[in-house]
């Protein structure tokens, strides 16, 4: 996959995040977190991590995945961890 | 990963279960119980989507994470409290793991702690519950301590683990009602290197790949189906292309291929697959548009050939279509649509079943004549939920029930022609010997069972061992074949009558009168206990519509009629006639 920036992460994630919390029409903000998204617990965010790494084919570490608090830290990690070759 | 994985993919089937209760409700229901010392939530939603996919509306109970042994030597716990019909046991290799490697663990000990420990935990539900366990095995860890080295050191983890499985195995042959989940051979088939997320092990104390629980479900609940019935008992096979390559009636004896080397090894093994099945106790059954004669020449006359014109039930080589063959097998054999499997390498031909007889299990088959064999195991199509010896000989009960309709035409009568079969029938009460083939037949009958009542090996032995109960099997043997139990009659002796709670029969043995003389054994023993009245009950399901009237035939009044067609019966001893046999009790 090329490299990409931020907000094309984002409009991937926007996919991923429909699919999994089941909302075709929710809308990703940079400042939003797990609050702001209804069904975003702990089990959803595994499947939401797993569905972003097939998706971009990449992989976060554990620290990673505990570590994100908004969803722009999660786009801003994508796109830098799709820009770097594997 | 499969060529399944479609059906199987875990977001979709996720995003399958939000919509289950909008979809209604299924014919069945059961309730399951999973008990873990992993994470269990995601196989919640699994679970009832691959149930309801079958049909059937499954109730949940999770026990609480790594709480295993306190549900099941508690017995106030939510387990018992839920009575489950099925309780799943799903214990994972990282727990063991962990305990292994503590450095006061004793790894000499470890196989025979881990074994018995597995043992308790079935012998506490089973003395709670009259449920099915189904337990899972380990799967093989990815440590190599000693490289493959640790195979030659029996207190290695991974060949501890091997022993542990070999052992838990062991102790389930012993148990009808504890059956395994061979997880391990989920795991090794999609593969341990992805089966394995170690970091979500650690954050969440999920045993697999999430990609991977649904195949785990998958095998759960095709266990599940089988100890519901759901049994696949016959494969019908085209021979053109399926059998062997090429075109009997075009190509000659010469021309097809079939052999042991190159090329027509694909055949030969797909014929070996076919007589391994045969032998376990599927029957085998032949539907090709051939001309008769061109169909068996390769039986008779190919050195090759694996398979043998006496291993086929039935053998229909015509032109008709093969709808109207497959219903004619079926007749013959006496088995519902639903447990036959049609092997046809032809599109056209799975395409005209599958319209036709929609009840018929018709995989597709590849056009790759090797991957046969593989894309039909692949869907692991014959489970079941015992084995007995009767299963080895079914295909020869079958044949000579064939033979007997030739030779039937010879005599001037039925009753001539059952009278020249010398029939010895023994009835006995249920015994410990009996008991798998009881709980076998239990599950198996569809069509001749009244109240079709899926009793388990654990059910049939609290019968066995309840002197308020008649728990009843029939043996019938004849000139032609020894059947084996193909009968089993249950009654419960109330204070003033004798109540009927169970009545089935194989279909293999319809019209021969065993019925009759059961009947006649069961009303002489009310009479012979002052009873004035025999009750019974007639519950009907999609396949029983057979036995609608059975207890009319007898005699019996209908006192009750229930709005689902279901209906109680009674009759006066006083009045009953016995009925005419013809068979005679046979000296054991």
């Amino acid at each position: 996959m090329p490299a990409m920036d931020q907000r094309q992460a984002m409009q991937g994630l926007t996919d991923v995040f429909r699919t999994v919390f089941d909302q075709p029409e929710l809308v990703l903000r940079d400042d939003m977190t797990a609050a702001d998204v209804e069904n975003w617990d702990s089990l959803n965010h595994i499947d939401l991590i797993v569905a972003i790494e097939r998706k971009f084919k990449i992989k976060f570490t554990t620290r990673e995945i505990t570590g994100l608090k908004t969803v722009g830290d999660l786009a801003e990690l994508t796109a830098k961890k799709v820009g770097v070759a594997p | 990963m499969s060529t399944t994985e479609s059906n199987l993919g875990y977001a979709a089937l996720l995003a399958e279960s939000r919509r289950l209760d909008a979809t209604g409700r299924g014919k069945s229901k059961i309730k399951v119980a999973l008990l873990s010392d992993a994470a269990t939530q995601r196989l919640v939603p699994i679970l009832r989507t691959l149930f309801a996919r079958q049909g059937v509306d499954a109730e949940i109970y999770e026990g609480p994470f790594d709480a295993i042994e306190l549900e099941v030597y508690d017995r106030n716990s939510g387990l018992y409290k839920f009575q489950p019909e099925v309780v799943m046991v799903l214990n994972c290799v990282q727990a063991l793991r962990a305990v292994f490697l503590r450095p006061e663990t004793d790894a000499v000990s470890f196989v025979d702690a881990t074994s018995k420990r597995i043992a308790r935990i079935w012998e506490a539900i089973q003395t709670n519950i009259p449920a099915t366990i189904i337990q899972s095995n380990f799967v093989l860890p990815y440590e190599r301590f000693f490289g493959n080295f640790d195979q030659k050191v029996p207190e290695s983890l991974s060949a501890t683990v091997a022993a542990v499985n070999s052992r838990i195995a062991q102790e389930a042959r012993s148990r009808g009602s504890v059956l395994l989940c061979d997880v391990e051979s989920v795991a090794s088939w999609l593969g341990r290197q992805q089966w394995f997320e170690d970091r979500f092990w650690d954050s969440a104390k999920y045993f697999c790949a999430l990609d991977c629980l649904p195949y785990v479900v998958n095998s759960f609940v095709a266990i599940v189906m089988a100890s519901l019935g759901r049994i696949i008992k016959c494969v019908v096979v085209d021979l053109d292309n399926t059998l062997w390559g090429g075109v009997i009636g075009d190509d000659g004896l010469d021309g097809i291929q079939i052999s042991a080397h190159g090329e027509g090894e694909a055949f030969y093994r797909m014929q070996q697959y076919l007589r391994a099945l045969k032998q376990r106790g599927i029957v085998l059954a032949v539907c090709s548009k051939n001309e008769m004669a061109n169909a068996l020449l390769p039986f008779e006359k190919h050195p090759e050939m694996v398979l043998r014109r006496e291993d086929f039930a039935a053998f229909v080589a015509n032109w008709n279509d093969k709808a109207v063959n497959i219903r004619q097998i079926k007749e013959t054999l006496n088995i519902g649509f639903d447990s036959m499997v049609f092997l046809d390498d032809n599109l056209f031909e799975r395409n005209l079943v599958r319209e036709l007889v929609p009840a018929v299990v018709v995989p597709e088959l590849p056009e790759e004549p090797a991957d046969y064999v593989r894309a039909i195991s692949e869907l692991n199509l014959f489970e079941t939920t015992s084995f007995s010896a009767e299963d080895a000989q079914r295909t020869e009960m079958y044949r000579a029930q064939a033979g007997r309709r030739e030779e039937q035409a010879g005599f001037a009568s039925v009753e001539e022609f059952l009278q020249s079969l010398d029939m010895r029938i023994t009835v006995g009460r249920f015994d410990a010997f009996h008991l798998p083939r009881i709980s076998q037949l239990m599950q198996r009958s569809n069509q001749f069972n009244l109240t079709t009542r899926r009793l388990s090996e654990i059910e049939c032995k609290a019968l066995m061992d309840n002197a308020d109960w008649l728990p009843l099997y029939a043996k019938l043997a004849d000139r032609l074949s020894d059947h084996g139990l193909i009968s089993i009659v249950t009654i419960e002796v109330l204070p003033d009558d004798l109540a009927i709670r169970d009545w089935l029969m194989s279909c293999r043995v319809l019209g021969r009168g065993v019925e009759s003389f059961l009947m006649n054994r069961v009303v002489k023993h009310a009479q012979e206990l002052g009873l004035a009245r025999v009750t019974a009950e007639y519950i009907p399901t999609a396949k029983n519509g057979m036995v609608k009237d059975f207890f009319e035939q007898f005699g019996f009044e209908r006192v009750a009629e229930g709005t689902s067609g279901a209906a109680r019966w009674r009759l006066l001893t006083k009045d009953y006639e016995p009925r005419p046999t013809l068979m005679k009790t046979a000296k054991e």
